[in-house]
């Protein structure tokens, strides 16, 4: 480059502007590099499935719980401003509003950064700096097939599929909540709960949660994948992939809304 | 580059499986090689001596194409290793053992699978009988038959070293490289796995490189030690060869180890 | 030999994070994608008062959304003009004649402007025309229609009762009464204008309970308002009065017509006058209870408290006189 003589300047920025810029090439090579090679030949799709249910496994108690709550909680908080209006029969509708196209797949995409991000960042971590990740390189087998394109699929399929259950579970607790208070059978709290939801809700929410399963299983192993320096190398590598994924997330979240938006026009 | 120190000694041997000259390796400000040349022959064990942090890990690295040198060629079993595409390299890294320092053995899988795996992975034609006889076959070759079922962290520093060149030995490499193989070890579990790499030579007919800081691990096991200081092989020939220089830095590099 | 693949590394990620940034700024500040790509034209309207439409607001025709206001502007001394764009498919449909006027939807709404009428025989809108307004009912103007109807009646009544003063005092038969040009021309241009109030109050009345059945919803926050049926029956009371008013003063006038056809036969002037002299003072009555009646409304209307600003703005403007 022909300013590199005329200016014989280390940094073209400063120390830091360099090396984050650095990181975001990085990062971008890293996901090009996955689409590369998440469509070609070896498939993995033992370990896809294996981590599928570990990832399930490793979140299920904490969702169940947090939807649960959330729906409980929701539906609680909602009633008496609902009351108000003598519209408490829209409970249903609402909640079920609030689950399918914002909190349920929010709250799951939330969890899964903090539970499965970070154990992500961790395991491949700790396989960096410990050498089994050139351990699998010296032994022909691509590492990078091997560990993060089968934890990213793992986490893009069971993102969504947590979220469907978070949804689920959120809308039980709900249930829960309008029967003890009006009495409500099931199917009519159902009935009412879906008829406020139509197919692109749904279908929204689902691709949310697909994007939040990308985002964490990428952040996750990028980190994981370029640790270093030793076990402090393990532990910043798990601590980032979730501040890091959280914060996307939120980003996304909101880009997502925009963009479904849009969809409706059509 | 400053003057060559290049104490060459004779040895005949007639093929050459590795064939490095004046390769050049730096991370940043930090030049680790500069201008490495080194024949490895057939069948003989050749040991890299060097201080810690010289650049003897990076060059067995460099040998594999974990990591790509700057300048200068690497040839192994007549192929440049920088040149290769993935799939060559993936299949010359198939007659390349490599031995890491930490063993490197996968935390998640027991000691069966973690041997497996290569074979499972690269030898597709195998049925799963003949993979467990080749395990079977190289945890007697390492002395660990009976631990087949236990986590790697159940085992000890010196047992994982086995396992660990248990793993490289299943794919019958050509050739053996050993990344520190007695660091963090007891003398006598060193002093056994100093018999296993003689073993492994003569069992499998290996060329070895072995990387190590620790003299009584050379003078076990070396045909030729290799003396890397300041990022140069300074002095190629046998133990007593290498050592009966009056250079100091090789002698204070003797003495340290020795009167310790 | 170690910098440029590092400054190639910070520049394209610099690329990177820029192009990331503006897609994900672009997505959230392009707001609504089917706006942005439909072709609009540009109309104009100018009112005299916006009551608070702001540019954004939409504009509908025939209760569809066409299009936004994008820009409210003073223009002459104090008017108001708002420009606005409307998509291009909905051209056709607007004609030249039509009328803009502003509405709400739903009480707590935003405001929006209404496209509204237009014959087919206009020709269709162009880009950058200006639509007409029509002035919109508002509750200052409902009051004065009130207010002006009340006057005219009781102006009416008070020429009626001169007539009637007149004819009791014996001056004179009625056909000499109606020659009397000044009494008779008063009397028609009350009843035409009571009449013409009456019309206005009818108008009036209908979109009154068009606007009021819009908010019949039961259960929204809007529902005490409107249903608060005290203004709207006295509202729709004094309407009735109105038209009560109005039919009898034309009955009245009729009365009087008849009479005035055979002013020169005594015999029929005896007649007349005694058959019109008490249709007349039936007429009389009813318009004197009539007036007293459209009084009271208009009294209990000043007591409703969602009128009450504008009947102190009023008293307010009467003291400065």
């Amino acid at each position: 480059m022909f300013f590199t003589r005329s200016r014989p300047k280390r940094y073209i920025f400063s120390k830091g502007i360099d090396d984050t810029l650095i990181g975001v090439y990085n990062a971008y090579l890293f996901v090009a590099r996955f689409f590369k090679e998440a469509f070609t030949k070896p498939f993995h799709f033992r370990v896809v499935v294996d981590q599928c249910f570990e990832i399930g496994l490793r979140s299920l108690t904490l969702i169940t719980l947090t939807g649960f709550v959330t729906g409980v909680v929701f539906t609680k908080q909602s009633r008496p401003s609902l009351e108000v209006f003598g519209a408490a029969s829209w409970l249903p509708s609402l909640i079920s509003i609030a689950l399918v196209r914002a909190l349920g797949s929010l709250v799951t995409a939330l969890i899964c950064a903090g539970k499965v991000g970070s154990s992500i960042g961790a395991e491949l971590g700790s396989m960096r700096v410990t050498e089994q990740i050139d351990a699998m390189e010296v032994s022909a087998v691509n590492p990078f097939k091997y560990l993060v394109v089968t934890r990213v699929w793992a986490t893009v399929i069971a993102v969504p599929i947590l979220s469907l259950y978070c949804t689920t579970v959120g809308l039980l607790g709900s249930y829960l909540n309008v029967h003890t208070h009006e009495d409500t059978s099931f199917i009519s709290f159902m009935e009412s709960a879906f008829e406020a939801i139509s197919f692109i809700d749904l279908f929204t929410a689902v691709a949310k949660s697909v994007v939040f399963g990308f985002t964490i299983g990428m952040i996750g192993t990028y980190k994981g994948f370029n640790a270093s320096q030793g076990t402090r190398g393990v532990g910043r590598a798990a601590n980032q992939a979730v501040v890091l994924s959280m914060f996307l997330i939120f980003i996304e979240e909101i880009v997502i809304v925009q963009i479904s938006n849009w969809i409706k026009f059509f | 580059m400053t003057e060559k120190h290049y104490i060459q000694h004779t040895i005949n041997k007639e093929e050459k499986v590795i064939s490095i000259r004046e390769v050049y390796k730096s991370f940043g400000d930090l030049h680790v090689l500069r201008g490495v040349n080194l024949d490895v022959y057939k069948g003989e064990n050749i040991v890299v001596l060097g201080r810690s942090g010289t650049g003897k890990s990076v060059l067995i690295k460099l040998l594999v194409g974990l990591l790509k040198q700057d300048r200068g060629t690497i040839n192994v079993l007549g192929q440049e290793v920088s040149q290769l595409k993935a799939k060559e390299l993936d299949a010359l890294r198939l007659r390349v053992g490599f031995s890491f320092q930490n063993s490197a053995l996968y935390d998640s899988m027991n000691i069966r699978q973690n041997l497996e795996f290569p074979l499972v992975m690269n030898r597709k034609q195998l049925t799963p009988k003949e993979i467990g006889l080749l395990v079977d076959e190289v945890l007697d070759a390492v002395g660990l038959k009976d631990k087949k079922e236990q986590l790697p962290s159940d085992l000890s520093g010196g047992q994982r070293k086995r396992i660990g060149i248990a793993r490289t030995l299943i794919l019958k490499p050509e050739i053996m490289l050993y990344d520190e193989p007695t660091s963090g070890l007891d003398p006598i579990t060193s002093a056994e796995i100093n018999e296993l790499i003689n073993e492994v030579q003569e069992r499998y007919n290996t060329s070895s490189i072995i990387i190590t800081h620790d003299l009584t691990c050379a003078k076990e096991t070396a045909d030729r030690v290799a003396m890397l200081l300041d990022g140069m092989f300074v002095s190629v020939g046998s133990f007593e060869e290498v050592f009966a220089t009056q250079e100091e830095r090789i002698q204070s590099f003797y003495n340290y180890n020795f009167t310790k | 030999m170690n910098e440029s693949p590092n400054k190639r590394a910070v520049i394209v990620g610099l690329f990177v994070l820029v192009g990331l940034i503006f897609l994900a700024v672009g997505i959230l500040a392009i707001g609504n994608l089917h706006e942005t790509f439909t072709t609009k034209m540009r109309v104009n309207t100018v009112f005299e008062d916006v009551s608070g439409l702001q540019a954004g607001n939409n504009v509908w025709f025939s209760g569809v959304k066409i299009g936004t206001v994008k820009k409210v502007s003073f223009h002459g001394k104090s008017q108001v003009r708002v420009m606005m764009k409307i998509d291009e498919d909905a051209q056709q449909y607007i004609r030249k004649d039509a009328k803009v006027k502003i509405s709400t939807d739903g009480l707590i709404g935003n405001k929006i402007l209404i496209i509204y009428g237009g014959t087919p025989e206009a020709s269709i809108i162009q880009e950058d025309d200006t639509l007409g307004v029509e002035k919109t009912l508002s509750t200052e103007d409902m009051m004065n229609t009130f207010q002006k109807s009340n006057e005219n009646v009781q102006a009416i009544t008070n020429d009626l009762k001169s007539l009637t003063g007149k004819l009791n005092k014996g001056q004179g038969t009625i056909g000499k009464l109606l020659n009397d040009e000044t009494i008779y021309k008063d009397i028609t241009a009350t009843t035409h204008s009571l009449n013409q109030a009456s019309e206005r109050a009818q108008v009036l009345m209908a979109s009154l309970s068009s606007f009021t059945s819009k908010l019949d919803d039961k259960g929204t926050l809007a529902n005490d308002l409107v249903t608060d049926t005290v203004v709207f029956k006295s509202i729709k009371a004094s309407i009735t009065q109105l038209q009560h008013m109005a039919d009898s003063a034309s009955a009245m006038v009729d009365d009087l017509k008849k009479a005035s056809k055979n002013p020169k036969s005594p015999v029929g002037v005896l007649l007349y006058d005694e058959q019109t002299g008490a249709s007349l003072k039936q007429s009389m009555k009813n318009l004197e209870s009539s007036s007293a009646k459209l009084d009271e409304d208009l009294e209990a209307l000043q007591h409703n408290f969602l009128l009450r600003r504008y009947f102190k703005k009023k008293a307010k403007e009467e003291e400065k006189k």
